[in-house]
């Protein structure tokens, strides 16, 4: 017993390895939140005056706002005054290559773990296997690399500021088409203060010939993170975007919100996944980021098809429903989803499948896993307009209990309309089996490696969507996130 | 009533609410209804109970073991808390017996409101049947308290030609005691159907089902709430949703599993059928479980009928019509068929059938 406490201490100490801040000296905007912040953001970022209309109209709309609180969370009151909305990495210019990176932020892309595959793009080894990355540090994209290689291939992949000014049609165009800025609290806040993100355009009949990657890492204390991320890919092309998140050990909360918008026209293909690893606080509850994300895609086209997949481990409250407008006739939208939760971690998190297009398709597999003294909800909606003909959807949401003192919710919601579509919705709970567990450990596994087994197990469903890298990582994080919950 | 006291779609709870409906139905004028309410019950023999508009009536009464008293409503539900006033209460002793208690409501217009109390001591039985008829906004409050190994079965059924009908259970139910809920919404009305069943006692049983049928622009509506507070409990909800013309049929059913709840046996099954693809419905099974050693399970699905039982069907020389009409009947009967007492049964499916008849 007493060894069995010295690894489950070790284990706590070493829960959470991304909790390190890096010394990078940095630039911040004033304290608080007002029509000045966002002039001061929008002029840091050179932007057009289209963009810092838009920023500023998104700005007043949003006071006139009050927070949801539909959701299955207990969320401590946040003061938006009492935040940076902008810090920058000083001496960054535009870098031409790696080695002019601030050496301390390379180190954190190493500490960051950063797959060894993708750390020898970062140092641009000839031959490794390609991934463009862009990386965001705080509220300042840093490094993207591949750009020429993907430029050949008529890519566009680019820090959003620079699109800003370098594809200002492209992103007008597009900008606040799938999430407008009145679409909820925290997307229009991001509208008004959105700092960097990651552009993507992928051009009528191109197969991305990578995939592409961007990190995002919170640095500087106090600060609140609000990237925004657009990918169109335009008639037949195909991209697959993978995203990555952590951020340091503090005391305090920290908010990130997010607005993600997809477009996928004619024949169109995305696939978007997402390892979440924000600092979920410690044991008690202390500290971690608060994930109010809002991610969406609209299947535009015919036979478009969206695939979100997300593992969701970290972030002491997560609300984030990524979800498919399926417009397009024969759409296809898929969510594929892990989320762990221990300690004091809440997480309200699912989807929701509009379908407005004939014949659109949809599959819903959601895995919710808690422990310790948390809760996991899964919120779904299933929407059939009148004029959606032959629709289907299959939902599937599982939870499984760790322990008897957390939570684990299911919400689905089904509005159907039309008398021809199929909609099927299951759902179980359970816990772990006893005979499970004592077959795992009298094969000579120990009480942990059991556990993450059978863990691993039942959400191989989703892992198997994952790319090679990220699904690898992702089966190392359900194991370190469950650590000490069971035995 | 102040039309501010009403809750708006914009609560989560009462997002597919048609509260726009009860507003007309509450100031709709009275007009006599032409209803003999002694056609309403049914022909089986025990206690029987008439209120028109809310107002107890004695001349089609013979209230029995049930007492007619005014009472005070304790509870915080928007639309239960409103019911104030004259209305009925059953106490039962240990061991008592008081079978098919019938109350008809009757109402011509505006709006009543009638509270409930039922009490049933240790193994005592009950089981009532309530019709609601006629026009207006009828509002009930029903507060049921079981004690060990009591039950009670209760069947009710909307079949007002128009207005809203808004009821509310709150019961609390005992170590090993039962309780058994259907409804029935054939008419043309709309409606709320509320409940919060707790299971207090170890063992405990709880069932709210039905079917609810709409036509036209109605909106019928069943939102229920069971929770288990303690171990070895098992809850069931089946509902049915039947939807033609440009009508909205919503289900709200959620299991809560208190901490400790252990051994909890929950199932929900929801399903829904449209006629036309002008109509919705609306569906969302909901579990919320804090206890690891629990087996709930929810299935909801919503489509059109099965084309392969369509085709047997008519493949064994039984016209397109009337095939859909049996299947329909079918989908419909699941959520009927826990009634106990065959007379009961019976009615309630004619009304399911003669509504079948007029929507297919």
């Amino acid at each position: 017993m007493a060894t069995k406490n010295a690894e489950a201490l070790a284990a706590a100490n070493k829960k959470y390895e991304w909790g390190f801040a890096s010394d990078v000296e940095q630039e911040l905007a004033p304290k608080g939140l007002s029509e000045d912040t966002v002039r001061y953001i929008s002029a840091k970022k050179n932007e057009p005056a289209w963009m810092l209309d838009w920023r500023l109209k998104a700005f007043r709309l949003w006071q006139t706002l009050e927070a949801p609180d539909w959701a299955k969370l207990n969320v401590p009151p946040i003061d938006y005054q009492d935040a940076y909305y902008y810090a920058e990495p000083k001496q960054k210019k535009t870098i031409a290559s790696l080695d002019e990176l601030d050496p301390e932020i390379r180190r954190t892309y190493e500490k960051l773990g950063i797959p060894i595959e993708e750390q020898k793009v970062l140092a641009g080894v000839e031959g490794s296997r390609k991934i463009a990355v862009d990386a965001v540090f705080d509220s300042v994209s840093v490094a993207t690399t591949f750009r020429a290689e993907l430029k050949a291939a008529g890519v566009i992949f680019l820090s959003i500021s620079e699109a800003i000014r370098e594809y200002p049609e492209l992103v007008q165009k597009w900008l606040g088409r799938v999430v407008p800025q009145r679409d909820n609290y925290f997307a229009t806040l991001n509208s008004a203060v959105f700092s960097d993100g990651t552009f993507v355009y992928v051009p009528e009949g191109v197969r991305c010939p990578m995939e592409l990657s961007t990190y995002f890492r919170i640095n500087a204390e106090n600060t609140g993170q609000f990237e925004r991320t657009l990918i169109v890919a335009d008639k037949g092309a195909y991209v697959s975007y993978l995203e990555g998140c952590t951020a340091p050990m503090r005391d305090e909360n920290q908010l990130h919100a997010a607005v993600v918008e997809l477009v996928a026209l004619d024949d169109a293909e995305i696939k978007y996944s997402t390892v979440q690893n924000w600092y979920p606080g410690d044991e008690n509850g202390k500290g971690g980021i608060y994930n109010f994300v809002t991610k969406r895609a609209l299947c535009q086209g015919r036979n478009s098809k969206v695939s979100w997949t997300q593992v969701e481990t970290g972030s002491a409250i997560t609300w984030k429903y990524p979800s498919c407008v399926l417009a397009g006739e024969n759409s296809v939208g898929e969510f594929y989803s892990v989320a762990v939760t221990n300690n004091r971690q809440q997480a309200d998190t699912g989807t929701k499948m509009i379908h407005l297009g004939k014949g659109s398709r949809s599959t819903i597999v959601s895995k919710g896993i808690s422990a310790g003294h948390s809760d996991n909800t899964y919120r779904g909606l299933v929407r059939v307009a009148a004029s959606a003909e032959n629709v289907r959807n299959f939902t599937q949401c599982d939870s499984l209990l760790l322990g008897d003192q957390c939570g684990a919710h299911t919400v689905p919601y089904i509005e159907v309309k039309n008398p021809s579509a199929q909609i099927e919705h299951e759902a179980t709970t359970s816990k772990i089996s006893d005979d499970q567990l004592f077959y795992a450990l009298q094969r000579g596994l120990d009480q942990e490696a059991a556990v993450a087994l059978i863990v691993n197990g039942f959400a191989r469903e989703v892992l198997q969507q994952l790319p090679m890298e990220f699904a690898v990582e992702a089966q190392k994080l359900l194991g370190i996130s469950l650590e000490g919950s069971v035995g | 009533m102040t039309v501010l006291d009403l809750p708006s779609a914009r609560q989560e709870a009462w997002r597919w609410s048609d509260m726009e409906a009860l507003r007309a139905a509450a100031a709709s004028p009275q007009a006599p209804a032409g209803i003999n309410p002694a056609d309403l019950f049914l022909d089986i023999d025990g206690p029987r109970l008439c209120f028109v508009d809310g107002v107890f009536e004695p001349a089609h009464s013979r209230p029995g073991p049930v007492e007619v008293t005014r009472q005070i409503a304790a509870t915080d539900h928007p639309l239960g808390s409103l019911a104030i006033g004259e209305g009925w209460a059953l106490h039962l002793g240990a061991e008592h017996a008081a079978t098919c208690i019938q109350i008809v409501h009757l109402g011509t217009g505006g709006e009543n409101h009638v509270p409930a109390r039922i009490l049933l001591a240790d193994d005592a039985v009950a089981t009532l049947v309530e019709t609601f008829a006629g026009t207006g906004w009828a509002n009930r409050l029903t507060a049921i308290a079981l004690g060990k190994g009591a039950r009670l079965m209760r069947s009710v059924r909307l079949v007002q030609t128009g207005g809203f009908v808004s009821i509310r259970d709150e019961a609390e139910i005992g170590e090993a005691a039962s309780l058994v809920s259907i409804f029935l919404g054939a008419g043309g009305m709309g409606s709320r159907i509320d409940g919060a069943l707790t299971l207090t006692g170890k063992g405990a049983f709880a069932e709210m089902g039905g079917a609810l049928l709409t036509s036209g622009t109605q909106r019928q509506e069943a939102a229920v709430a069971v929770r288990h507070e303690q171990i070895e409990g098992t809850s069931r909800q089946i509902w049915r949703a039947v939807a033609a013309d440009q009508s909205v049929a919503s289900l709200a059913a959620r299991v809560e599993v208190a901490r400790g709840a252990q051994q909890t046996d929950g199932e929900q099954s929801l399903r829904g059928l449209l006629l036309q693809r002008t109509a919705t419905v609306n569906l969302k099974p909901e579990l919320e479980i804090f206890a690891d050693d629990v087996k709930c399970a929810h299935g909801a699905t919503v489509g059109e009928l099965d084309r392969n039982a369509l085709f047997y069907l008519q493949s064994r020389g039984i016209g397109e019509a009337q095939a859909k009409a049996l299947l329909t009947h079918a989908f419909v009967t699941d959520a009927l068929a826990r009634i106990g007492e065959e007379p009961v049964r019976e009615a309630f499916a004619a009304d399911a059938a003669a509504w079948l008849e007029a929507a297919l």
